[in-house]
């Protein structure tokens, strides 16, 4: 684990280095360095991996198990992984079934179970994968398409067998003042991540791409709790920060990302962008803005109503490309291109990523006209590439700025 | 302005309507007793049958008007139809199918009801969308028969004898507003069977009928009773010259369905229908719960002569929901 800290510190280390950054963002990153040495935030209850935004968080909290997510973004892992995995698989399941592997002893020690959404193939075969080595995986199933009555029946249907299989883990029942307790409690953390999202869309920005990819990365593996005292604190210096400040400079391009998840510390493309000069006013990934934005909503406070909620707030508006027809995206991304005031876009694939880059033409053909620059990019976790990549996001950025220069 | 706009999109919407309702249902049932009538011609469910009502249903006065013989439709009665119709026109308007949502004693009897299947722990039960689609057309066949028959007391059909004047009232007869709302002046007379006929007894025994089912389907279903008005139907051929309306902006909707979730009546066009502005659909009855859940800024709202009183807001939303409150 020795050379993960390292990678994370590196990662830290250049991020602390952009202009006007609140200081509260410290303690983001001393929980994913923390959690990069192999420390878990201490808790009496069953201990349940996690990937994917679909997996229900309210139900995992109602249930008294702790979640961690662990899709991973370290080249370390990737390279553990490679040694193992086809080299066209992606680099997050590389990395993510390297961690699990080289750590085999402490993560079996530390996880009651592993909950797995059958979203795209690899993470499905990661799960099967998985399953030999002798991790206890739960597949959620999840269907492939969203907006068919048919869809709605079997998610929440797959919901309900959940809730049944963590019960016998944890041993406690679901129960309506449970659910109701953590539906709330993931209502806050919504709540609370919208507000982050203000600051960052803001004229003046008060906060970078990068920080909000740190604070949702760290969503992942903290204690509930502990993550929203410190985005509490981290708004409360954000309304404070001075009106006439802001984070890059009064001229910086405005980027809008999105694709494959950018999980720290592989932060390069977004780091990348803001340290070229450009400034990310928003995000439509699942490393970071879809996590959070959604909330649950119930009609009746009684179990029959609000474990069908829960199940909708993880299908009904989740953009994630294995649905289909997703056109849910596109319009996500128009929508956040306007309310952000974004001058471009920019969409990151990883290598290995198929829904994405398959879904990258599509997107950007239903945007509309006046969008702005695209830039498109494939990548993965490997350090090979930044000079080229550089080289790219550099150019993107002029062409914004010239744009503009024309315009005025 | 920026302040009670705030303070009006945080509102309670459930709270504020249930008071309402209770208000209307007051008025509707008891405001006799005060000498308070608003009229007979109203588009909603105050009922002739009750002794004590402030004001009373259209369909009522609609029915009679409609066994007028045509000969003497274009002679001064023509010109009573007119003013009845204009009449009810113009209430309507004034809140569109609000009049269900906020002011019709039976729709709030149902509400009542689904209070108690809530505080009970039954669950809802929720139709499929083909279903749903063939009940929607129960209400139209209703509304149509309401003026047909009628019509055959006045008229001859292609030769066909008259009907007799037993069934002049016949949406009235079956109706659970002319047996319930009695009810609560403790009048039970219409909770019968009139043998006088064998019309009559037909109509009354069908009457009882719906009556039952009535309560239980409400009971298990939200607005159950709602799905077959043919009041509602006949307020959606008017609804688009509704002073108040509810707006939905398709480029801010997610899809979450959260609006579909807390539609009483199911409308599952208001979560998937992206291109209509106008998103009232003949099933809607302008409760505006959807505008309470809906966590997109200017996503749905309710406007009253171009002023938005109602929005959807992400602050909102968060409050509604009972979360702990952090000032968006």
């Amino acid at each position: 684990m020795l050379h993960l800290a390292m990678e994370a510190e590196e990662v830290l280390g250049r991020i602390g280095e952009l202009p006007g950054r609140c200081k509260s963002l410290k303690y983001f990153g001393e929980r994913l360095l923390a959690f990069s040495r192999g420390e878990l935030p201490e808790t009496t209850q069953k201990r349940l991996g996690t990937m994917c935004v679909q997996v229900p968080e309210e139900i995992l909290h109602a249930l008294g198990a702790t979640p961690v997510r662990l899709c991973d973004g370290s080249y370390a892992y990737d390279r553990v992984g490679a040694e193992f995995m086809p080299a066209k698989s992606c680099p997050l399941t590389r990395a993510t079934m390297g961690k699990l592997h080289i750590n085999q002893e402490f993560w079996s020690d530390k996880l009651d179970g592993i909950v797995i959404p059958t979203t795209c193939d690899q993470k499905r075969k990661m799960a099967e994968n998985l399953a030999t080595m002798g991790y206890p995986v739960i597949n959620l199933e999840m269907p492939a398409t969203r907006d068919t009555e048919l869809a709605v029946a079997y998610w929440q249907e797959s919901m309900k067998r959940l809730a049944v299989q963590i019960q016998d883990i944890t041993g406690t029942k679901l129960t309506r003042r449970n659910l109701k307790r953590a539906i709330a409690a993931s209502g806050l953390s919504s709540q609370l991540f919208r507000k982050l999202q203000r600051f960052q869309q803001l004229e003046r920005p008060r906060l970078y791409g990068v920080d909000m990819f740190l604070v949702m990365s760290c969503y992942f593996i903290d204690e509930q709790a502990s993550w929203q005292e410190a985005v509490r604190t981290l708004l409360a210096e954000c309304e404070e920060y001075p009106a006439d400040r802001q984070v890059g400079q009064p001229n910086s391009p405005r980027v809008l990302f999105t694709g494959s998840p950018a999980i720290f510390p592989n932060l390069k493309t977004p780091l990348l962008i803001e340290e070229s000069g450009g400034i990310i006013v928003g995000d439509e990934s699942c490393s970071s803005s879809r996590i959070l934005y959604d909330a649950v909503a119930y009609d009746e406070d009684q179990l029959y109503d609000m474990l069908p909620a829960v199940a909708d707030r993880y299908l009904k508006p989740c953009t994630c490309p294995c649905f289909t027809p997703n056109d849910n995206r596109s319009r996500k991304i128009a929508e956040l291109l306007e309310t952000c005031r974004a001058d471009g876009l920019v969409y990151k694939t990883l290598s290995g990523c198929l829904p994405y880059e398959l879904e990258q033409r599509t997107v950007s053909e239903s945007l509309p006209g006046d969008r702005g620059p695209l830039l498109f990019v494939e990548t993965d976790y490997s350090p090979e590439d930044v000079g080229q990549l550089a080289t790219r996001v550099e150019a993107f950025l002029e062409s914004i700025q010239n744009r503009r220069r024309k315009r005025n | 302005m920026g302040k009670i706009k705030r303070a009006l999109n945080l509102a309670d919407i459930g709270r504020f309507r249930f008071w309402v309702q209770l208000l209307f249902f007051a008025l509707l049932v008891y405001g006799g007793y005060l000498a308070i009538n608003i009229g007979d011609q109203l588009p909603t469910f105050g009922c002739v049958f009750e002794e004590g009502r402030g004001g009373s249903c259209y369909l009522m006065g609609f029915q009679h008007q409609m066994a007028t013989p045509w000969s003497r439709l274009f002679t001064g009665r023509g010109i009573g139809v007119l003013i009845g119709l204009l009449t009810f026109f113009g209430f309507f308007i004034i809140f569109n199918k609000a009049w269900c949502g906020y002011t019709c004693p039976l729709g709030t009897i149902q509400d009542w009801l689904t209070i108690l299947r809530r505080r009970m722990g039954i669950r809802d039960s929720e139709y499929s969308a083909a279903v749903f689609k063939r009940l929607k057309i129960i209400k139209y066949v209703l509304l149509l028969l309401l003026i047909l028959i009628p019509m055959a007391i006045g008229n001859s059909f292609f030769g066909l004898g008259k009907l007799n004047h037993d069934f002049g009232v016949p949406f009235c007869m079956v109706c659970p507003g002319r047996t319930v709302m009695p009810l609560f002046i403790g009048d039970p007379s219409q909770l019968a069977i009139d043998f006088s006929s064998l019309t009559k007894m037909v109509f009354t025994t069908l009457g009882m009928l719906v009556t039952g089912v009535f309560f239980v389907g409400s009971f298990l279903k939200k607005r159950f009773f709602c799905l077959f008005c043919p009041m509602s139907a006949f307020h959606y051929i008017f609804h688009k010259a509704g002073l108040l309306r509810l707006i939905k902006d398709g480029s801010k909707c997610t899809k979450c369905g959260n609006c579909y979730r807390a539609c009483d009546m199911g409308i599952r066009a208001i979560a998937e229908d992206l291109e209509s502005r106008n998103i009232v659909k003949d099933d809607c009855m302008m409760c505006l719960k959807c505008i309470a859940v809906c966590p997109e800024d200017g996503c749905l709202k309710a406007s009253w002569l171009g002023a938005t009183v109602y929005e959807a807001t992400a602050e909102g939303f968060y409050k509604r929901m009972g979360d702990e409150e952090v000032e968006q």
